[in-house]
């Protein structure tokens, strides 16, 4: 199911082909009026977001998502600056593209999800980086806080017009190294880094 | 009990030569994942060797309770007493190893935290804490135990060698034709 969720996704983000610049959704309140320059809340529309996680297998890929818990975000688009983005993860509901993969990944030796069941980021600082952003923020797994950096790119959802704040898609790409997080179990086996790749839609609530 | 019989009967026989062809096909398949680069393509193995292993414990069982249903002929008269005395041991030695080693490749995977999967469907219950440490302990355990159960066999094929190459007393053919 969740294969098929992350296609629909990926698909329905190849096909509205429409990456919005920040700097038009920027403009965005000369659309919807100078009220919108202000920092907005958003909510996650969690069941059309998608966490997922990609590691190497030997000459092969683990593949997963996990699902989000919780997401606190304020974005403010004609000040980057001010975006604050704060994101819980399920860490005992993720999956993994086989079965002896999601419970490796959720045993003691790696996320430990019985004594750490979140994974927690919390962004720190927020710049523009081209058409798009670079939220860099603390990531705490397993209990271990170490900055991480995600570039995100920003997508008009299907059915909205240029310049529509109130749906969004943000793409965001990133790295972590497991051994950061003490995370290490089967490491003669799974590379330590982990690349992540996640889609969040998200909806204004004011 | 039953009185012995002269020769080795057709299950005691076919479960010599299949427990000797699971233990060396088992030990040499151990060997191999232990060493070769994971992946999707080859992680099957493991199952394959957890498969082979728990089937060898369960024919040991077999073996144990069909030797006290129908007993096998004592050894062929011949040898020096300290060579009878020897063979005795390591057969004693082997029966104890037949159970000790799948015993503890079984408690190391449990160890693992993963399941112990075999034929593909079966979930094994764990047998051992999951931990970093006991792990650790029981892989050297199951390794330091395969070894031991590998020269025993070896002096096991060395004495009936002897037996079949040097005093020809037919201890060989009766294990192979009965």
């Amino acid at each position: 199911m969740n294969r098929t969720l992350s296609r629909r996704i990926f698909l329905s983000l190849a096909a509205l082909g429409a990456g919005a610049r920040l700097a038009d959704l920027a403009a965005g309140y000369t659309f919807a009026g100078p009220a919108h320059a202000a920092p907005a809340r958003y909510t996650l529309d969690a069941a059309r977001s998608l966490v997922r996680f990609e590691t190497s297998f030997g000459p092969d890929l683990i593949t997963g998502d996990m699902p989000v818990k919780a997401a606190d975000l304020t974005l403010d688009f004609a000040n980057v600056a001010n975006c604050r983005v704060l994101v819980r993860l399920d860490v005992a509901h993720a999956k993994a593209s086989f079965p002896f993969a999601a419970q490796a990944m959720k045993g003691p030796k790696v996320l430990d999800s019985a004594g750490y069941p979140e994974i927690l980021f919390k962004s720190t600082s927020v710049r523009r980086n081209g058409d798009g952003a670079r939220v860099s923020g603390d990531m705490t797994i397993k209990g271990v806080t170490r900055p991480v950096t995600l570039d995100a790119a920003f997508y008009r959802q299907k059915g909205t017009v240029a310049g529509d704040l109130d749906h969004l898609s943000i793409h965001l790409t990133g790295l972590v190294n497991r051994s950061d997080y003490g995370a290490i179990g089967w490491s003669d086996m799974v590379a330590d880094e982990v690349r992540l790749d996640i889609v969040a839609r998200i909806d204004r609530t004011q | 009990m039953a009185a012995p019989l002269p020769t080795f009967g057709l299950l005691t026989r076919v479960l010599h030569w299949l427990m000797a062809a699971g233990i060396l096909s088992t030990f040499a398949l151990g060997a191999y994942v232990a060493r070769m680069e994971v992946g999707l393509s080859n992680l099957w193995l493991f199952g394959l060797h957890k498969t082979i292993g728990i089937s060898l414990l369960a024919l040991a069982g077999v073996r144990l309770l069909w030797h006290r249903l129908r007993p096998p002929p004592g050894p062929l008269p011949g040898p020096p007493k300290w060579q009878m005395a020897l063979a005795r041991a390591t057969h004693r030695a082997l029966y104890v190893l037949m159970f000790a080693v799948p015993l503890s490749g079984w408690a190391y995977a449990s160890a693992t935290g993963l399941d112990v999967l075999i034929f593909n469907r079966f979930v094994l219950p764990p047998i051992a804490p999951v931990s970093e440490t006991w792990e650790a302990r029981l892989l050297l355990l199951h390794q330091t135990l395969t070894r031991t159960l590998l020269a025993l066999v070896a002096l096991h094929v060395a004495g009936a060698l002897k037996r079949g190459l040097i005093s020809r007393d037919g201890t060989i053919a009766r294990m192979i034709r009965g």
